[in-house]
Parts: C-alpha cells; structure tokens; sequence
C-alpha cells in the first residue's frame, strides 16, 4: 500500500506558539503591504473603460500610450496581456471624477488608429479587422458578379475566419476563406484593408456599480464568515467556531497581501475566488475539529494539546492528500486556464497552501490556547456535573467521558 | 447481487440516463455564456426621478390651466421637491373653488392648504411608485423592441436590480456594440408635424414629397421656408422591390411630441384594415384639434427618432378635426401597425436612459477562453485521476467512477436548468472535481485506518463510511455556505459559478458516498469473507 505517512506522530501543537508567530507576522506584514501598496482594482470596482486589443506586429507599449495621451486619455494603464507574441495590449482608463461618466471605447479606438487607417478609411475602404457582416456584406452586393444570398454568405464566412484567427493580417487572409474566389478576393483586396489591430473585447462600467461591487463583496465575505461562524458554533462550540473564521481571516490577509505584492487586479471572479477559498480552506480545519471531537468522546477531555496532536496526525494523510489533488486542479487552471481566469486561480493556488497550514498552525493551537486562558468553563462543562452542563453543547464534547 | 443492493443500483442507472437525456444534445441544453460566446452585455439604468419629475411638470401646467378656467387668480404653481406641487397667492376667499380644482385633478393626493391662499399637494408614494414603474416597464418594452429591429438572435431583456429600475440586455453574437447601443439609447422621441407643402400645391392630400433633398429644394425654388426642414422618410419602391427615401418638408416646431401621448394600440377601421389608435392627453389634445382642423385634407406627419436620427414613419391625411384620440390609417398590415404602436407607444417613455455597464467580448477571445478553460481542466481532471489509481489501487477505480459520475451529473443538472456556462462556470466545474475527491479520500483513509486496526474487510468498509459521514456533510455544509453568499451577492458569470459549485457539491454526496459504497459492495459480494481490500 502506497503511504505519504507512515504513522505519522508529530507533536504539532509543541510548536503551537512558534508557528502562531510566524503567522501573526505573515498577517503583520499584509496589512502593512495593503495599506503601503494597497491593491489594483480592476474598473468593475472604480469604474472605467477597458478594452483588449490584438495587433498584427507587436506592438511598442509606449507608442500605445503616446497615441492614447495624444488624444487627451491621460489617465491610462497599458500593459501586454498573455504571451508576447499574441501581440495583446490590454488598455484601461480609470474614471478620474464622478461627472466624467463616458464610455471610452470609440475615443480609445480611434486614438490607436494610425494616420493611414483614417485616410483609408476616409477613402471608402472597409476595415476586415473591425467590420462586421451587414457592412462586408453591403460592401459585397455592390460586385455585380455576386448574388445577394451569396453576399450574405460571404459576409458570415469572412466574420467566421476571424473568429477562427483573431486577426487578419492582410486582405491576401481572405483567400482561405470558405467559398471565396480568386476573382472575388482580388476584387475585395483593393476596396479593403487590415487594420493593425482588432478588438477582441470591451467594457465600461459606470461608477454606479462600482461602489455597488464593493459593498456586494464585502458583504459576501462577511456574511460567508459569519455563516460559518455559526454553523461551526451550532456543530461544536463556540471557540471552535472562532478558531476556524479566525484561520479564514488568516487566510484570507495573507492571500490578499501577495495579492498586493504582485500588482494582480481585483475583480469579480477574485471575489468568487476567495469566497471559494473560504468555503475550501474550512474543510481542512472541519475535518480536523471532526476527528478531536471524536478522540476527545474516547478520551476525555484530560489533554487537549495531546488529543488535537494524535487527531492532526490522524488525519494527515487525508489533509495533504485533498490539498494536493485541489492543488493540481488549479494549479492547471493557473498554467493552462488563459489569461481571463490568471487572478482567480492564482487566489486557489496560494491559499489551498495556507489554507492547509492555517487548519493544522493556527485554528486547532487556538483551541489550546483558549482552553488554557479560559480554564473555568472548559473544566465545568467537563466535570460531568448535570446542573453545571449548561447546554447540549458541551454535554456533546464530554458525553464519553 | 444481494438484495439489500436491490433497489441501489437501478436508482443509480436511472440518474445516470436522467442526466444524460437531460444533457444530450450538450450543443442545445447547454448556454455558453457571453464571456465564451461573444457578445455583448449591457446594463442600463432608467432615470425613474425623470419620469416622476415629468409628470410633476405635467401637474403645474394643467393645474395652472384649470385655475385659470374657473377664474381664480394666483401667484404661482411649483414644485420645490420631487412629488410636492405648491400653489401660492390665490385669493382665500375662493377656498371652496380652489380645493375643487385641486381634488378634481389629484384624488388620491394629500391636498393641505397651508392658509392665506397657499396650498400644498404631495403625491402619495404608491402613486409614485406606479409611475416609476410604468417608466421601467414601457423602456422595457422599447427596448425589446428596437432589439428585435436590430435582428439579434436569442436577446435577453430584463429589469434587474434591487431597485428593479435597470435593465440588462444581452446580445449575443454582437461583436460591435456601438451600433446597438446607439439604437437602444435613441429616445424614440415621437411628433406630429404639420407639412409645410411647396407654393403652388393643388392637391395636398395626394402630394407625395419627391426622392431626393435637391428635388424638394427645387420645388421650393431654391431654398426652404425658415420655419421648415426635412425629414427623410424610407419607402418600399413602387417598381422593382427595395427601399426608396424620400424627403418630406415639414414644420421645425411640433404640434405634438411623444410625451403628450397617452396610449396607443393596434386597432381596426370599419372595413378590417389594420389602423393604430392612440390617445393624447388633455393638454396635447387641445393644441392638435387646433392644428388638425386648419390642416383636413393635408397630411400630417408622424416624426420618430432622437436627435440625429428623425424620420417620418407615416404621413397620413387628415380626415376630420381630432381631439384626444384619433387613428392614423396607412395600409398597414397586422404586424406593421402592431410596430408603430408599440413605436408610438416606445415615444412615450417619459425619461432617460443612461448605459452604466458594458461588456463585449469579441467571439474570438472566447473561443480562446473555452480552448484554455477545456484544456485546464483536463489536465487537472486527469492528474487527479492517475493520482488516485497510483494511491489508491483498485479502490481508485472506484473513485475516478464516481468522479466521472459526478461530472456527467454536474453536467446534466446544467442541461435541466437551461444554465448559462460561463468561463467562471468551467473554473467551477472543475474545482468542483477537486472537493468531490476530498470526500473519496476522507473515507478512503478511513477504511485504511480501521484495516490498520485489524478490522475485517467488510466492516473497515461499513466504518469508513458511516464514520466519514458526518465530516463529509459538514465540509460540504461550510462550502455551501459560502457559495450561498456568492450568489446572493454576484453578478452574473460569478453567479453561475456558484451555481455550478453547489450542484457539483450536491452530486458530490451522491457519488463519493453512496454511489462508491453500492461499488464497493458489488465488488466485495456477499456472505465470503473477503480476506484483502486494494486500497
């Protein structure tokens, strides 16, 4: 039989006080990192326009972000986005004022369009990168040598093959399109053009919504701590319950703070991401509390710091297991996911980590600590006394004993 | 196989087809979301205080009126706050005639005099909530239908929000949405003008206007009257088929614009043809009896659009004088006067409208997205796979089974809800694999635990399972928990992932615990002791 452990018999809580300092000073240094650096909000939260660009020669970022100051968008951010050579910029203009409520989109576009585009354009020829079918297929019923139905045809095809590539890089692209014609393409190749660019997407959000998001997510947070909070209360006791949210917290600060340190951008998905962290993260620390529940029925309540020892090594395997296997996952989502899902899985990838050190290192040293600075309930509630068993409760954790 | 398995595994195949007919065809049952599709999405909010402020404004001039019709001087009617209308300065010794005008025009509001001739009327809140409703609903309807005019297939227009006074709009396959938000935000402003005809005129019920701006220039003899402009109206062509435009000189100032509509709906004359009646208010009614009894026998002509984009919609001779309620007939057929009373009635929508959020996403980067998401997940799906085979053994058979299960099932349950896979939805899909095996391994270090204790095969089994029981439908409880507050308080892609989470969490239960225990069961048989376990 395969083993990660073999009887594994570490004395964790022996090094409770130990590992509580190293995590209340990882904790220390996030809130010092997040009120120095503070963190990058995407403009689902500060409002703004955003807008994804792919070009067909890489792109010079400060060629990007002259044309854009040119125009009068000053307040920008410009970056590449994915691998260098998908030739990706990523642009995004943050709402400065609270009148300034403007979808930027057509002004950022117009700002990158080279002079040659625009006397292109002024000259009547269609831009294959940002046309869409009824213009291609209006610019197509004007050949004689084509039927109407055709046209439309055509038209969808061409939309089709840039789904396909992204972009065009020539109107020679047109030729491996499904039902074109040397004759038809030819034709196309002097009344159309490929832009150096395509937008592949956009957003504005209004500075509405983004103080809505704001206080959405927090409120979900919150409330998911809360919830758990009392779930744990209603399962166990109530320190445990504290033991746990305060581990969530934990690890939640320490997520954040590399959030941080790493310049990554908060958005919705991120949120999702640490609500999912929270929802994970307490698993290990439930099937801990579970196990020195258990033990402590068999065992008395005698020496916690010994029952929660033998639980966390009972359970070891399946911990680190479990937190492998979820790892691997999104660890998969990180490499492979694509740009879009880059933030969130990264929130998963570092706090299935933590999470895992947080349920062994901070939530059960916890449950020791509390019973050593709170002795007097702990002792009641465990001296088998009817009047002082004050509620179901604790008559569940000293039913054995 | 024994009896106690009797009824387990039909009930498991039954899910199994259940979710595969509910799945099958996975192009059909199941929505990609926009984010993987393309498209755009587009939340707008409707100015609800625009709506109630019109109709305030609406007050004061037919207030100020009906004052004046019975005689009764007075200072001046305002409104110093939304939903409050001040009357000051009439004379107190007309009390009596005062509270009457008052009470015939706002029944249901609070009406207080304030004494020596200044009175004030609130508008009670139900009333106000109606109007801010009606507001909501009529741009709703606007908007489905200027949608529809767009051509997009497969729409979503609904009011969203606590408030209810947003409406979200999605549109798929809509790779450039300037052109749709243009057409949405466009006021629909409708107006009735009167048409200014070229000197020389004989017949002005049969007048058509020509089909070019420099022929009307023509006829006018080289420039138009300073009060008139044109207005281009597109025509089906008499010969041949396609569209004609052709420009209609009409009056700069309106007899009558679209806020002074009351109603308007698809009707018919008395020979069945299909007509649109509408109905002014008071105040517009009066002014288009003035100006439709000078023009009997001419045309008027029903102007549609904002600003830039005005055209005429129909002209139609005007027959008889109208007071508040009229027809326009035009040869319409069912569906085209069903068009133009829902445009005449889309010209009544009494406020603004301002986009506050707008996502497009170009097909292409979802197609990127879905490539990236599939791929991702595979790989980790199968990692997670060999790692339980290689720990596991034969026992991790039995959990790639149920996790294989639990994906189908997942997949299924979005099927049967019609749900929207967003790229959110697949990270969630595909996390939900990596919580189903926690609860595979909980157990399964359980029955190696109690093997470990020298217990018999079968019952390391039974404990394993009843023991990792309450741990399992705890952790699932927690991380239902929070799932549960991500969607009371996400938006849209984060809500279908967790949707997603927590389907894949409810199957989860089925599959790791009593789908692997009905394996275990078969493969374990029943009376033999079984003397090894591959676990």
């Amino acid at each position: 039989m395969l083993q990660l452990f073999k009887n594994p018999n570490v004395d964790f809580m022996g090094w409770r006080r130990r590992w509580i300092s190293v995590s209340m000073v990882l904790v220390a240094c996030s809130i010092v990192v997040l009120s120095v650096r503070g963190l990058r909000y995407g403009i689902e939260f500060t409002g703004g326009t955003e807008v994804q660009v792919k070009y067909v020669e890489r792109p010079r970022l400060q060629d990007v972000r002259g044309a854009l100051t040119a125009a009068g968008l000053t307040n920008h951010v410009v970056t590449t986005i994915g691998r260098p050579e998908e030739n990706e910029v990523y642009i995004r203009i943050a709402l400065v004022s609270q009148e300034e409520e403007e979808d930027l989109t057509p002004r950022i576009v117009s700002a990158l369009r080279p002079e040659d585009v625009r006397s292109k354009l002024a000259a009547g020829l269609a831009n294959l990168n940002i046309a869409d079918a009824p213009t291609l297929d209006r610019l197509l019923e004007t050949n004689p040598d084509i039927a109407r139905d055709d046209a439309a045809a055509l038209a969808q095809a061409i939309v089709e093959a840039r789904r396909e590539r992204a972009i065009f890089r020539s109107p020679a692209d047109l030729g491996g399109v499904p039902g074109m014609t040397p004759a038809v393409s030819e034709w196309m190749s002097s009344r159309t053009f490929a832009g150096p660019f395509a937008v592949r997407s956009q957003s504005y959000v209004g500075p509405v919504i983004g103080k809505e998001l704001i206080r959405k997510a927090f409120l979900a947070i919150l409330g998911s701590l809360a919830g758990i909070l009392v779930y744990i209360w209603i399962r166990f006791e109530f320190q445990w319950g504290l033991a746990g949210v305060l581990a969530l917290v934990h690890d939640t600060l320490i997520v954040l703070g590399l959030f941080s340190i790493f310049r990554l951008e908060m958005s919705l998905p991120v949120i999702a991401a640490f609500l999912t962290l929270i929802g994970y993260s307490i698993n290990d620390t439930v099937v801990v509390f579970d196990r020195i529940r258990e033990n402590l029925r068999v065992r008395g309540p005698g020496d916690l710091a010994a029952t929660i020892n033998e639980s966390i090594n009972q359970t070891l395997s399946r911990t680190v297991i479990t937190s492998l296997l979820t790892w691997f996952v999104v660890l998969a989502l990180f490499f492979l996911g694509g740009e879009a899902l880059r933030p969130f899985s990264f929130v998963l990838v570092t706090g299935i980590v933590i999470g895992t050190y947080s349920s062994i290192y901070v939530a059960s040293p916890i449950l020791v600590e509390w019973q050593r600075w709170f002795p007097g309930r702990k002792e009641r509630g465990s001296g088998g006394a009817p009047a002082s068993q004050g509620g179901a409760r604790k008559v569940r954790t000293s039913r054995s004993s | 196989m024994s009896k106690k398995l009797g009824w387990k595994v039909p009930l498991i195949l039954a899910v199994i087809a259940a979710a595969v007919f509910y799945l099958y065809p996975p192009a059909e049952k199941i929505n990609l979301g926009l984010d993987l599709r393309g498209g755009s999405h587009i939340l707008m909010q409707v100015e609800t205080k625009t709506a109630v402020k019109y109709e305030m404004d609406l007050a004061i001039s037919r207030i100020g009126q009906a004052l004046k019709e019975r005689g009764v001087t007075f200072g001046s009617v305002g409104s110093p706050d939304v939903g409050v209308l001040d009357v000051q300065g009439t004379d107190p010794a007309r009390r009596g005639d005062v509270r009457k005008v008052l009470d015939d025009f706002f029944g249901q509001w609070e009406i207080r005099d304030a004494g020596s001739g200044a009175w004030r009327v609130t508008m009670p809140l139900e009333v106000r909530a109606a109007i801010e409703e009606r507001a909501v609903e009529m741009t709703l309807t606007t908007i489905r239908n200027r949608i529809d005019e767009l051509g997009v297939r497969e729409p979503t227009v609904q009011k969203e929000g606590m408030e209810g006074d947003r409406i979200l709009i999605q549109l798929p396959g809509v790779e450039d949405p300037e052109r749709a938000k243009e057409v949405m935000q466009d006021p629909a402003v409708l107006e009735w003008k009167t048409v200014t005809y070229p000197p020389g005129t004989a017949d002005f019920g049969g007048w058509m206007p020509p089909a070019s701006k420099d022929e009307v220039l023509r006829l006018f003899g080289g420039s138009l009257p300073a009060d008139t402009e044109l207005y281009p109206q597109r025509l089906p062509a008499r010969e041949g088929g396609g569209i004609v435009t052709v420009w209609w000189p009409l009056n700069k100032v309106s007899t009558v614009v679209g806020n002074d509509l009351r109603s308007s709906r698809r009707g018919q004359n008395q020979w069945g043809d299909s007509v649109v009646n509408f109905e002014l208010t008071q105040d517009a009614g009066r002014r288009f009896e003035a100006a439709t009894r000078e023009n009997v026998g001419r045309r008027m002509a029903i102007v549609l659009g904002g600003v830039e984009t005005k055209q005429v919609i129909s002209a139609p001779v005007i027959r008889s004088t109208i007071r508040d309620s009229g027809m326009i007939e035009g040869g319409f057929s069912l569906e085209t006067a069903e068009d133009l009373a829902l445009k005449l009635r889309s010209g009544a929508i009494p406020t603004d409208v301002t986009i506050i959020e707008e996502r497009t996403v170009g097909p292409s980067l979802g197609r990127d997205s879905i490539r990236a998401g599939l791929i991702a997940s595979l790989v980790g799906f199968v990692s997670v796979m060999l790692f339980m085979l290689a720990y596991y053994r034969l026992s991790g058979v039995n959990a790639v089974v149920a996790l294989l299960l639990n994906v189908v099932l997942v997949m299924g349950a979005l099927g049967y809800f019609h749900a929207t896979l967003t790229l959110p939805g697949i990270a969630g899909l595909i996390l939900t694999v990596g919580m189903a095996v926690d609860s595979n391994v909980l157990v399964f270090e359980r029955i190696r635990e109690e093997l470990r204790l020298g217990k018999t095969v079968r019952s390391a089994v039974n404990l394993g399972f009843s023991r990792a029981f309450g741990t399992i439908v705890d952790t699932h409880v927690t991380t239902v928990v929070s799932a549960f507050f991500l969607f009371m308080y996400g938006t849209g892609p984060v809500k279908g992932f967790a949707v997603t989470l927590v389907v894949g969490l409810v199957f989860s239960m089925f599959t790791a615990v009593f789908v692997s225990r009905v394996i275990f069961e078969l493969v374990l048989g029943e009376g033999k002791p079984v003397e090894s376990l591959s676990i």
